[in-house]
């Protein structure tokens, strides 16, 4: 009895603790909640059960990041401890829902909790730049769906620094990672858009982006965030908190830039239009010099017209006047000196003649 | 417009001078007078956009810092 190690309560706690620290840190258990309650508003205690045994969990409410309530499955990550009123308990530093039922659940409550408090608003969402030259990527780049977002990005555009922020794209880790990425984006300000990327998984492998952290993060990220996270039909709280989201990695990218082809397509057509538009206008000009010269050739054969009549009848005047005219309506030119005996010369239109004057009288 | 000017434009600002001259071409402003040297300019902008679109690389930088602490 005497040769056994001796302690104190407190130090055997101590040393008990210690060596769970040591043994058992950061291990994963996974169970159904029972007795869930949050004390003083800081303090949150529940059990983690299964058929057979049954853990006591403690944590501290900010680490609390996804509702649970009883009967839902979750896996928490933490380490055993003593307390010092000897009671065994399970220190939680993060946990999330399991299962479909038990993520679904998770994700109602707290997407009303989010939306009632308008982190969804439509009104907040930023404009994401047209056109950017620098972007931050916060994914994993061993991942396939990182790849394909490159991939498709430097097919479609050219001239962008990208900083890639590496994080774990799923896990219990993984919000906390992708929060300080977000943080560290946002005290840098060298970024004009921030996209979150990670390939398409089952629900368990994205549950980590319906995090309250990182959907608080999201919202309030200064730098405008677009999401491409799973697939279509994956909808996450961090999609609904975004600027923009896209339905996967490669979306991403698509919608983040114009396709190089479709900007030359745009600008050769213009110039095109531009060549139409310059060969109109000089045709425009062409006719409408032509119809200047018209005007004037009208203008002028008018004016010419009425000098003709003119002409014309000064001309008809002058005949008129012309005494072969008069001799050719019947009159007589009479020339010599009028006295009875006198030869006077009658000329008419076409004889001459010489004729004596017999008698000469006045005619009134 | 001269080379140096336009090869240090970036990618987005010749793409808002090509939509400008569009706008300029196609509004009540358009002369003759001024078209043919904006037409000329217009061929050098977008030649120096095929070329900036066709040389142009993305640069990427995985960076040192470590997000799990």
């Amino acid at each position: 009895m005497d040769e056994g190690l001796k302690f104190t309560p407190t130090d055997f706690a101590a040393v008990v603790n210690q060596s769970l620290e040591y043994g058992f840190s950061n291990i994963l258990i996974e169970g159904e909640v029972a007795s869930f309650k949050i004390n003083q508003g800081k303090w949150v205690f529940f059990d983690l059960k299964d058929d057979n045994a049954t853990v006591s969990c403690f944590m501290v409410l900010y680490q609390l990041r996804m509702p649970i309530e009883d009967g839902m499955k979750i896996i928490v990550k933490g380490t055993p401890k003593i307390t010092k009123q000897g009671k065994f308990s399970f220190t939680v530093t993060a946990l999330k829902p399991v299962g479909e039922g038990s993520i679904k659940k998770s994700f109602e409550i707290l997407k009303k909790k989010l939306a009632d408090e308008g982190l969804f608003d439509l009104s907040k969402k930023r404009k994401i730049p047209e056109y950017f030259t620098n972007l931050g990527v916060i994914s994993s780049p061993a991942a396939a769906g990182y790849a394909d977002f490159i991939k498709i990005l430097n097919a479609r555009w050219g001239g962008i620094k990208i900083k890639v922020a590496k994080t774990q794209v799923q896990g219990l880790d993984a919000p906390e990672q992708i929060i300080r990425a977000i943080n560290y984006f946002n005290e840098r300000g060298d970024v004009e858009v921030i996209a979150i990327l990670r390939g398409g998984g089952l629900a368990d492998d994205l549950a980590c982006f319906n995090d309250e952290g990182l959907v608080r993060a999201v919202a309030a990220s200064k730098i405008p965030i677009i999401t491409g996270i799973g697939h279509e039909v994956d909808e996450s709280l961090v999609d609904l908190a975004a600027d923009r989201r896209a339905s996967t990695p490669s979306n991403a990218a698509e919608l983040l830039t114009p396709d190089r082809k479709d900007v030359l397509r745009v600008a050769k057509s213009r110039v095109a239009d531009f060549y139409a538009r310059l060969c109109s206008a000089i045709e425009a000009e062409k006719q409408s010099e032509y119809r200047s010269v018209e005007r004037v050739s009208n203008i002028a054969k008018v004016k010419l017209d009425d000098f003709r009549k003119i002409l014309e009848n000064q001309i008809k005047t002058l005949e008129a006047l012309n005494p072969d005219e008069v001799l050719r309506r019947g009159y007589s030119i009479i020339t010599g000196k009028i006295s009875p005996g006198d030869v006077v010369k009658i000329t008419t239109f076409d004889k001459i003649i010489n004729a004596e004057i017999k008698e000469v009288y006045e005619r009134k | 417009m001269s080379e140096n000017e336009a090869t240090s434009k970036t990618l987005s600002e010749k793409i808002e001078e090509l939509e400008k001259s569009t706008d300029w071409f196609m509004s009540e402003e358009f002369n003759l007078d001024e078209a043919v040297e904006k037409y000329k300019a217009v061929i050098g902008l977008a030649k120096e956009l095929q070329k900036n679109l066709d040389d142009l690389q993305n640069e990427i930088e995985i960076l040192d810092k470590d997000f799990q602490k």
